[in-house]
């Protein structure tokens, strides 16, 4: 269909063919052209096929140089010339072509993807980060652990996620779930967030941490349970340890972290089976609470003490003198009744801030059923 | 007078055609002056590309899949032997209907290659044999030579059907712009001249009025692809004095024809944003209103031709395929 190409295809390599490309682009502009359009003049003007793929925005367009849209096709090629809608990001458009790359190429790239971009600004609003609960029955699919594959995998590109790509569950108090697509430039292994400390970290810093790592849909603050990042088609394991991890973050003016990565738990997850509606809290947690009870400073002190590597940076954060934590401890540990400066009390210590956490949860969010 | 005067606002351009016209609007002149097609004369000789491609035999071969031949007939009584370019499918067996193609350039430019991209796309989709006629042009050669060479060669066409591989009852007529007003006009010959009588005709944004007075031609004055001032220039070339006057034959100008009944069905498109647009609606309407078989689509924001000019926009894509779709109802097959 040579012919069909007509005589726009693969202009001259010269400077009238650069002010061609850049009249073509900003008419279509100008005429409010849709992003079809956009893909097809980067096709026609380069002379090979195009591809514009958001999978932020569920958008996939291609189009051959004869101008015919044809979506199937495989993967992207690295080698082919790219460019990112923002300064930055990832690839979004390409001409499928490798080979020496010419001016014209790297013009049409770039005057594409800027109009590309105003187009899906105006058309489908600025980038998502995450995927809310705007569109509750497809999210609910995609992590409904007994649909089928197939149903994940359409309610996936219906949200606009990339069934091939990876993505992680947020669980929130409000019980509705938030699902981010793992950035591409990512790999599988990063540690989220990249933080220490995980469970028991000074709870507002580790609130405003989260919050710039979680972006937008999660409000500053708020507790939140993060699952790990997987393939698209297993968020419903993401989401099932997001909400497990939720049950460990620290609720109301109790001390401890607002967010805690599932990935991160590791052996402390099976802690969260264990405390159940009907289970009697133990006797180290009962002693916690009325401990709590009586002296307000007491479980703040003891969470920094367990967080902190040591005695010393423990005081520093709480603004004591050193000599002064040595006296509450002293308090603490007879109140209690074991010694929360050994290794063994300590880790008793710990765990039983955790179970009570686990248990307030339980208390103040009963199960549904 | 109570009747508003029709807007001079024009209808805009599709937005891909719009960039496709930015880029090539240079190659294709909005106003063709008389003075200006010596040049395009001289253009077309020299073997310039105009904006519109010219296939050579190779290009129309599609890789073996059809032959062709150049043949001089005879040209009407008295007058030089006619050109026709026969292109035949190899790949397909027995009488094969037959396209009778008569290309545009506004009576006074073009040759008979013109257009016929889109007459061998049909052709490798049904399996059709094309003949398109090189007929004299304007103003050397004013009306009627013009459309009596077409006629011509459809009596050599209708009457050599099977040397050719062609079904003399089954003669499709096509033709693009002036084209497609030579096609309209050999529909109106046949049927008064008892000639051959086509299947069908295909009228691609016919040059149809000489009158050049639509709405449309107002609106589109100075924008896009021949404006009013091109269309005067044209059949000028054609009519001279004549033109726009009382004394003008419909085999010249189809859309001064009194009786449109009795003619093979008929499809005709155009652009909304295109200077025949009015007329060729008209001519439309005027068909049905005489009991006749016609087909219309008006193609919103196109300019003339803009399927040959940007022939990968979404618009020129629709534009093709609901042609293609209309033969193969036509031919129920």
């Amino acid at each position: 269909m040579e012919e069909l190409a007509g005589r726009l295809t693969a202009l001259d390599p010269d400077a009238g063919a650069a002010v061609r490309v850049i009249a073509y682009f900003d008419r279509l502009v100008e005429g409010r052209a849709g992003l079809e359009a956009l893909v097809r003049g980067a096709a026609v003007l380069s002379g090979c096929p195009a591809r514009l793929v958001d999978h932020g925005r569920g958008v996939r367009v291609r189009v051959e140089a004869d101008g015919r849209r044809r979506d199937a096709a495989g993967p992207e090629d690295s080698e082919w010339p790219s460019a990112a809608l923002t300064p930055g990001g990832v690839p979004a458009l390409w001409l499928e072509r490798t080979g020496p790359r010419s001016v014209v190429d790297a013009m049409v790239l770039e005057r594409a993807a800027s109009a590309a971009r105003l187009v899906l600004d105006r058309t489908r609003g600025r980038a998502r980060a995450h995927i809310a609960a705007e569109d509750p029955a497809l999210l609910e699919t995609l992590l409904d652990p007994t649909a089928p594959q197939a149903a994940r995998l359409h309610a996936a590109r219906g949200l606009g996620l990339d069934p091939s790509g990876r993505a992680r569950a947020l669980a929130l108090p409000d019980g509705h779930p938030r699902v981010q697509p793992f950035p591409a430039s990512d790999g599988p292994g990063r540690p989220l967030g990249g933080r220490s400390g995980g469970l028991s970290g000074d709870g507002r810093d580790e609130g405003t941490a989260g919050g710039q790592v979680l972006g937008p849909g999660v409000p500053p603050g708020s507790r939140v349970g993060v699952g790990p990042a997987v393939p698209v088609p297993d968020l419903h394991e993401s989401w099932a340890a997001a909400r497990t991890a939720l049950r460990f973050t620290a609720y109301g003016t109790d001390p401890g972290p607002r967010t805690v990565h599932a990935d991160e738990l590791g052996t402390l997850a099976l802690l969260a089976e264990a405390v159940g509606p009907g289970t009697r809290p133990p006797a180290d947690v009962r002693a916690l609470d009325s401990a709590g009870a009586a002296t307000p400073w007491l479980l703040a002190t003891l969470n920094a003490v367990v967080s902190a590597p040591s005695l010393r940076t423990a005081a520093t954060e709480l603004n004591l003198h050193h000599s002064t934590l040595q006296d509450r401890l002293s308090h603490a540990e007879a109140l209690l009744g074991w010694s929360v400066r050994d290794p063994h009390g300590r880790l008793r210590l710990q765990l039983a801030l955790i179970v009570r956490r686990l248990m307030t949860h339980q208390a103040a969010f009963p199960p549904a059923h | 007078m109570t009747t508003t005067p029709p807007t001079l606002t024009p209808p805009p351009f599709d937005p891909e055609l719009a960039a496709a016209l930015a880029v090539m609007g240079e190659m294709a002149p909005t106003t063709l002056t008389p003075e200006m097609l010596a040049f395009a004369r001289a253009a077309e000789e020299a073997g310039m590309d105009g904006p519109f491609p010219l296939m050579t035999n190779e290009e129309m071969s599609r890789d073996g899949a059809f032959e062709v031949e150049e043949r001089s007939v005879p040209g009407p009584e008295g007058a030089p032997e006619i050109s026709l370019l026969i292109v035949r499918p190899t790949r397909v067996q027995g009488p094969r209907p037959v396209i009778y193609h008569t290309h545009g350039g506004g009576m006074v430019l073009g040759n008979n290659r013109l257009g016929m991209e889109g007459m061998i796309d049909w052709a490798e989709e049904l399996g059709l044999v094309v003949v398109s006629v090189e007929y004299r042009r304007a103003p050397e050669h004013p009306h009627p030579a013009p459309v009596e060479d077409c006629y011509a060669g459809l009596l050599w066409t209708a009457e050599n059907a099977k040397e050719i591989g062609a079904d003399p009852d089954r003669i499709i007529l096509a033709g693009g712009s002036a084209g497609g007003g030579l096609a309209a006009a050999l529909a109106l010959m046949a049927r008064d001249r008892k000639g051959p009588s086509a299947i069908g005709q295909i009228l691609l944004y016919p040059m149809l009025d000489d009158r050049n007075d639509t709405p449309s031609t107002h609106q589109m004055v100075g924008l896009g692809i021949w404006d009013r001032g091109a269309n005067e220039t044209g059949w000028t070339a054609l009519l001279g004095e004549a033109r726009g006057t009382a004394d003008v034959s419909p085999y010249a100008a189809p859309a001064r024809a009194e009786d449109l009944s009795g003619l093979p069905p008929a499809y005709i498109d155009a652009g909304s944003a295109e200077t025949f647009r009015d007329e060729d609606v008209a001519y439309a309407s005027r068909i049905w209103q005489a009991g006749g078989h016609a087909e219309l689509h008006i193609w919103p924001g196109g300019f003339h031709a803009f399927d040959g000019l940007a022939p990968q926009a979404a618009l020129s894509q629709d534009a093709r395929a609901a042609r293609l779709r209309w033969l193969h109802r036509l031919l129920g097959e």
